[in-house]
C-alpha cells in the first residue's frame, strides 16, 4: 500500500527532471519561442494536415531555411559580440560565382573540374577572405560595424559581377557531381515504412550540413574559450580586453567565421540553382539578421543563443512554408513576418524592462 | 526612538515645527524576502544637516528613493509642513522642493556641463534656446558657489569626473530652489580638496535654510559636518542624537552591532627583489614617472583626483599608450602593447569602475572569476568546465562572494560582492604584481574590512601591490611606502610606517615651479576628462 504513493513521488521526480533538462537545453529565455512555434505548427497542421507530411517537412520546409540559415548562424555570432554582419548576402554570391568557376575549371589538375570538394573550399575560402576584410574593416580602420558591412554589401555585391566572366552567372548545370550539394538526398529508401503512412523522400544534403554547421558553432559557442570571448567582448568590451582577451583578434576570427559560412551559403545556391549567378544572395542578409533578433539576441551585444536563432528561422520557415499550403498572399506573408519582429522585439523588451525594475527592488533593498 | 529624537531635539518648546521640516512618520517598506524599513520615524529640520548612516542593506538608499518618489511605502507618512503628501513620482518629489543627488547621476554624454544642469527646461527665446543667457546663469551658479575652476562650463558631459558629475547634479537642484536635498555618498569618488568644497557649499545652503540628509560611509566627514546623526540597522531606525555627543567609536558600534577591532593589519615582510619598476614614463598624462615595487610590497599611490594614477596603472598595463620610458618585471625590461601582454607577464589590474571596466554583468559569476585564467583551462580551445567551477569555487570561497550559486548573474550581486569577484578573478590568475585602482569605493565597512585583510595577506603571500586610494587613512594604514602624484608627476616617496595625513597632503598638493615643460601642459581636469 505504502509502496503506491512513492511510485508516484518517483515519477513525478523523473518527469521533473526531464522537463528541467528539457528547459535547460532550450534555455529559459527560449521557451517562448518554442511555445510560439509549436502553436502555429499546431494552427498551420489544422487549416492543411499535408503540413506534417515528409515530403513537405523535408521538401519544402527543410530546403527552405537553409540558407537564411546558415547565413542566420554566422550573424547569430557576430550580433552576440555586439557587432553586425549585413554583407553576407553578398559575399554568398561573390562565393557562388568563384565555386562555380573553380568546379567548371578545375584546380591545376589536383582537383579535377566538377569536384565538389573544390567548390566547397572556393566558396568557403572566398568567404572567409572577405569576412576577414569586414574584420579588418571594424578592427583596424574602427568603421562602425552598420557602415563598414553596409559598405562592403555594395562593393562585393559589384565584386561578384567582376569576377562572373561577362558579369554573367556561370552555369554548372553539367556537373552532377556538384550539384549533388544542391539537390543530393542522404537515406534514399527506408527498410520500414514512415509513420502515418507519408512518403519517404530522403534527407535532403543541404539540410544535413545545415545541421552539421549549427551543431558545430553552438559547441562553439558553448564549450569553447571562443565563445566565452564573444559573449564578454558583446557584454563589456573594456572588461574583457582588461581581462587579458585580444578583442581585435577574436572580432577579426569573428567576421572570418560569418563570412565563411556565407561563403559556404554561396556554394550551397550555386548548387541549388546550378548556376554561379553574381544575384544568388541578393537579400538574405535581411532574413538572417531578422532571424537572430528573432531569436532573443540583443542589439546591444553580449545576449543571444544559438538555440534561439535556430527555433526563430524555423519559425519564419514555419510561417512562410503553412501560409503557401494554405494559400495565403505573398504580400501578407510579409507583413506578418515584419509585425512577429517588431512583436517579439516589444515583447522582449517588456520583459527586460519588468527583470530590470525586479533588480533595482532587490539592489535597493540589499543596498 | 521618536522619544530619543524628541528628547534630544534643541529647545522644542520654541519651535514646535519649524517651518520646511520634513516629518517622517512610520514609514515601513518590505521587498521580496527583506524587510528593508520598519517603522522609521524622524524629522529633518529646516536649516539643518542630519547625517543618514548604515551598513550596505540597512535600509538609506530605500528611504532615499521613498523621498525621491521613486518607491511608495507600506505604510507611514511624509508631511512637509504639515501637509501630507503622497510622493508617486520623482516629477512630484521635485515640485515639492526635494532633490535626492545620487552617486551616479543622469548626465548627457553629448552636452556641455552648462547644458547638461539646464538639461529639459533650457531658457529659450523666440524658440531658439538662448545660449548667452544659458551661459551667463551657469556662470552665476557657479561663481555663487566656487565651483567655475572645477566643473568648467564647456566641458562635455562623457568628459566629466565622477566628482564633476555629481557637482553638476547638485547645480541642477540648486536652480529649481530645493527645500529638501538629499546628498547620496557625495563624496565617495571625491579627493579631499573637493570634499572641502563640497562642505562649504551644504554649509553655505544649511544657512540658507535647506534641509539637508547626508548618506555617507566617512564617519570622520559626518561627524565634521552634520548636526545630527540618524543611524540604521537591518531597517530600523537605531538611534537619533546631536553628532556632538557621539564619537567615531560609538558610531561604528551603533551601526555594526559589534567593535570594530585593527581593520588595518600589517603583519608583513617585504623582500628586496624588485617585481615591478617604471623607469621615466611619459605619456599623454605623465611627465616622467619612476617607481618601483617589491615582492610582498603594498605601494600607495595617492593624490587629488585628476594627479594621473588611475591613468599609470593603464599605461602601465598597456590599455594606454606609452610615449617613452620603460617598464621592467622581474628585473628584465618588457614591451607591453595590450593587457593580454601584462596579463602574461604576470601583472594584474582591478580597475576602479567595476562596472563599467570590470565585469561583464550579464554573465555569470563563474565566467567572470575564470575570464583571466581560462586560457589555462581549456584543451584543444574546449573550456574543461569541471576543472573551471573547482578553481572558481575555490576563490568564490576565500574571498566570501555571498552569490546563490557560481551560474548566478554577476549583474545582481552587491556592489561589495561584485569588487570580490573582480579580486578572485585575479588571485585565481596568481599575479607578481597586482594593480588596485580604489578597491573600496562604493563599499561597506564590513566588506572593506574583508577587502583590507585580503590585501594584507596577499601581499604575505609575496605579489606586490600597487595600491591606488583616495582615502588617506586607507593609504597610510595599509601601505608599506606610499607615492604621491600630483598633475602626471610623483611629488614625494614616503614610508607607510609613521607617514601622515599632513605630509601626504602637502606632497599632493604642493605647486610646482620647476616649469620644464611649461608649454603644452594638460589641465588636469581635461587629462582626467580624456581618460574616461
Amino acid at each position: 500500500m505504502s509502496d503506491v504513493p512513492a511510485t508516484a513521488v518517483s515519477e513525478a521526480a523523473r518527469k521533473d527532471g526531464i522537463l528541467r533538462r528539457v528547459i535547460n537545453a532550450v534555455g529559459v529565455d527560449n521557451l517562448s519561442l518554442l511555445l510560439a512555434l509549436v502553436l502555429v505548427i499546431f494552427v498551420v497542421y489544422l487549416q492543411q494536415p499535408l503540413f506534417l507530411s515528409w515530403q513537405n517537412l523535408m521538401n519544402s520546409l527543410a530546403q527552405s531555411i537553409v540558407i537564411v540559415g546558415l547565413m542566420a548562424i554566422g550573424e547569430t555570432v557576430v550580433i552576440i559580440a555586439g557587432g553586425l554582419d549585413i554583407s553576407v548576402g553578398s559575399v554568398a554570391s561573390v562565393a557562388s560565382v568563384t565555386a562555380a568557376i573553380a568546379v567548371t575549371s578545375g584546380l591545376f589538375g589536383i582537383l579535377p573540374a566538377g569536384s565538389m570538394q573544390l567548390g566547397l573550399i572556393t566558396g568557403i575560402v572566398t568567404g572567409l577572405i572577405l569576412g576577414t576584410g569586414n574584420g579588418l574593416i571594424v578592427t583596424i580602420l574602427r568603421v562602425n560595424p552598420i557602415i563598414a558591412t553596409l559598405g562592403t554589401l555594395a562593393a562585393y555585391a559589384g565584386l561578384a559581377f567582376l569576377v562572373a566572366p561577362g558579369g554573367k552567372p556561370v552555369g554548372v548545370i553539367t556537373q552532377p557531381d556538384f550539384t549533388w550539394l544542391g539537390s543530393g538526398r542522404f537515406v534514399d529508401s527506408l527498410p520500414i515504412p514512415l509513420l502515418g503512412g507519408s512518403p519517404w523522400t530522403g534527407i535532403p544534403v543541404l539540410f544535413v550540413i545545415l545541421l552539421v554547421v549549427t551543431i558545430l558553432v553552438h559547441i562553439l559557442m558553448k564549450y569553447m574559450d571562443f565563445g566565452r570571448a564573444i559573449y564578454a567582448i558583446g557584454g563589456n568590451a573594456t572588461a574583457a580586453r582588461l581581462a587579458g582577451i585580444n578583442v581585435t583578434r577574436v572580432k577579426i576570427t569573428m567576421y572570418a567565421l560569418s563570412g565563411g559560412i556565407a561563403g559556404l551559403a554561396g556554394v550551397l545556391l550555386t548548387g541549388r540553382t546550378t548556376s554561379g549567378n553574381p544575384i544568388n544572395g541578393v537579400g538574405f542578409e535581411l532574413q538572417a539578421i531578422t532571424a537572430v533578433f528573432l531569436g532573443g539576441a540583443a542589439t546591444t551585444g553580449g545576449k543571444g543563443t544559438i538555440v534561439g536563432t535556430v527555433l526563430a528561422f524555423i519559425l519564419v520557415g514555419v510561417l512562410n512554408n503553412g501560409m503557401n499550403l494554405i494559400g495565403i498572399n505573398t504580400y501578407y506573408q510579409k507583413v506578418a513576418l515584419g509585425g512577429l519582429l517588431i512583436g517579439a522585439v516589444a515583447v522582449a523588451q517588456w520583459r527586460q524592462a519588468r527583470a530590470e525594475r525586479a533588480r533595482t527592488r532587490i539592489a535597493a533593498a540589499s543596498a | 526612538m521618536t522619544t530619543a529624537a524628541d528628547l534630544e531635539a534643541p529647545a522644542p518648546e520654541s519651535r514646535p515645527t519649524p517651518p520646511g521640516t520634513l516629518e517622517i512618520r512610520g514609514i515601513s517598506k518590505a521587498f521580496p524576502n527583506v524587510q528593508a524599513l520598519l517603522d522609521v520615524s524622524l524629522d529633518v529640520r529646516s536649516g539643518e544637516i542630519l547625517a543618514l548612516l548604515g551598513e550596505n542593506g540597512a535600509g538609506k538608499s530605500t528611504l532615499l528613493k521613498i523621498l525621491n518618489g521613486d518607491y511608495t511605502p507600506d505604510t507611514g507618512t511624509l508631511t512637509i509642513d504639515g501637509e501630507r503628501m503622497s510622493f508617486s513620482s520623482p516629477r512630484d518629489s521635485h515640485r515639492h522642493g526635494i532633490r535626492v543627488i545620487y552617486q551616479e547621476p543622469e548626465i548627457v554624454p553629448g552636452v556641455d556641463v552648462a547644458e547638461n544642469i539646464w538639461v529639459g527646461e533650457l531658457p529659450q527665446r523666440n524658440g531658439f534656446v538662448s545660449r548667452r543667457k544659458l551661459k551667463e546663469s551657469v556662470l552665476a551658479d557657479l561663481r555663487r558657489y566656487g565651483f567655475e575652476s572645477v566643473l568648467p562650463m564647456n566641458l562635455m558631459g562623457d568628459m566629466l569626473s565622477s566628482a564633476q558629475r555629481q557637482l553638476v547634479e547638485i547645480m541642477r537642484a540648486l536652480k529649481s530652489n530645493v527645500r529638501i536635498l538629499a546628498l547620496d555618498e557625495p563624496t565617495s569618488s571625491l579627493t579631499d580638496e573637493e570634499v572641502d568644497r563640497l562642505f562649504t557649499l551644504v554649509r553655505r545652503l544649511r544657512s540658507e535654510g535647506v534641509a539637508i540628509i547626508y548618506v555617507s560611509h566617512r564617519i570622520r566627514e559626518i561627524l565634521r559636518l552634520t548636526d545630527r546623526v540618524a543611524i540604521l540597522r537591518d531597517g530600523k531606525l537605531v538611534s537619533i542624537q546631536p553628532a556632538a555627543d557621539l564619537t567615531e567609536r560609538d558610531i561604528v558600534r551603533l551601526m555594526v552591532g559589534r567593535e570594530l577591532q585593527d581593520v588595518f593589519r600589517r603583519r608583513r615582510s617585504v623582500a628586496e627583489r624588485i617585481v615591478l619598476e617604471a623607469r621615466d614614463i611619459k605619456s599623454n598624462w605623465h611627465r616622467g614617472i619612476s617607481f618601483q615595487v617589491r615582492a610582498g610590497e603594498v605601494v600607495g599611490f595617492a593624490g587629488l583626483v585628476g594627479a594621473g594614477r588611475t591613468e599609470l596603472a593603464k599605461v602601465i598595463f598597456g590599455e594606454f599608450p606609452m610615449d617613452s620610458g620603460s617598464v621592467l618585471v622581474d628585473g628584465a625590461e618588457v614591451a607591453i602593447k595590450r593587457p593580454d601582454d601584462s596579463i602574461n607577464l604576470g601583472l594584474g589590474f582591478a580597475p576602479e569602475d567595476r562596472k563599467r571596466e570590470g565585469l561583464i554583468l550579464m554573465r555569470s559569476v563563474l565566467e567572470n572569476t575564470s575570464m583571466v585564467i581560462l586560457r589555462r583551462l581549456t584543451r584543444l580551445g574546449f573550456v574543461r568546465s569541471r576543472e573551471e567551477r573547482r578553481i572558481a569555487s575555490r576563490y568564490i570561497e576565500r574571498l566570501r562572494v555571498r552569490t546563490p550559486s557560481l551560474d548566478q548573474e554577476v549583474g545582481k550581486l552587491s556592489g561589495g560582492n561584485q569588487q570580490k569577484v573582480v579580486l578572485a578573478r585575479w588571485l585565481a590568475a596568481k599575479p607578481k604584481v597586482l594593480i588596485l585602482d580604489e578597491p573600496t569605493r562604493g563599499i561597506d565597512v564590513g566588506a572593506k574590512a574583508e577587502i583590507f585583510r585580503l590585501i594584507d595577506e596577499l601581499a604575505n603571500e609575496g605579489i606586490g601591490i600597487v595600491f591606488i586610494s583616495s582615502d588617506l587613512l586607507e593609504i597610510l594604514g595599509l601601505s608599506d611606502r606610499i607615492y604621491v602624484m600630483q598633475r602626471g608627476r610623483i611629488t614625494g616617496e614616503l614610508s607607510g610606517e609613521g607617514a601622515t595625513e599632513e605630509q601626504v597632503l602637502a606632497l599632493a598638493m604642493a605647486e610646482h615651479l620647476t616649469a620644464s615643460t611649461s608649454g603644452g601642459v594638460p589641465a588636469d581636469l581635461a587629462a582626467e576628462g580624456q581618460a574616461r
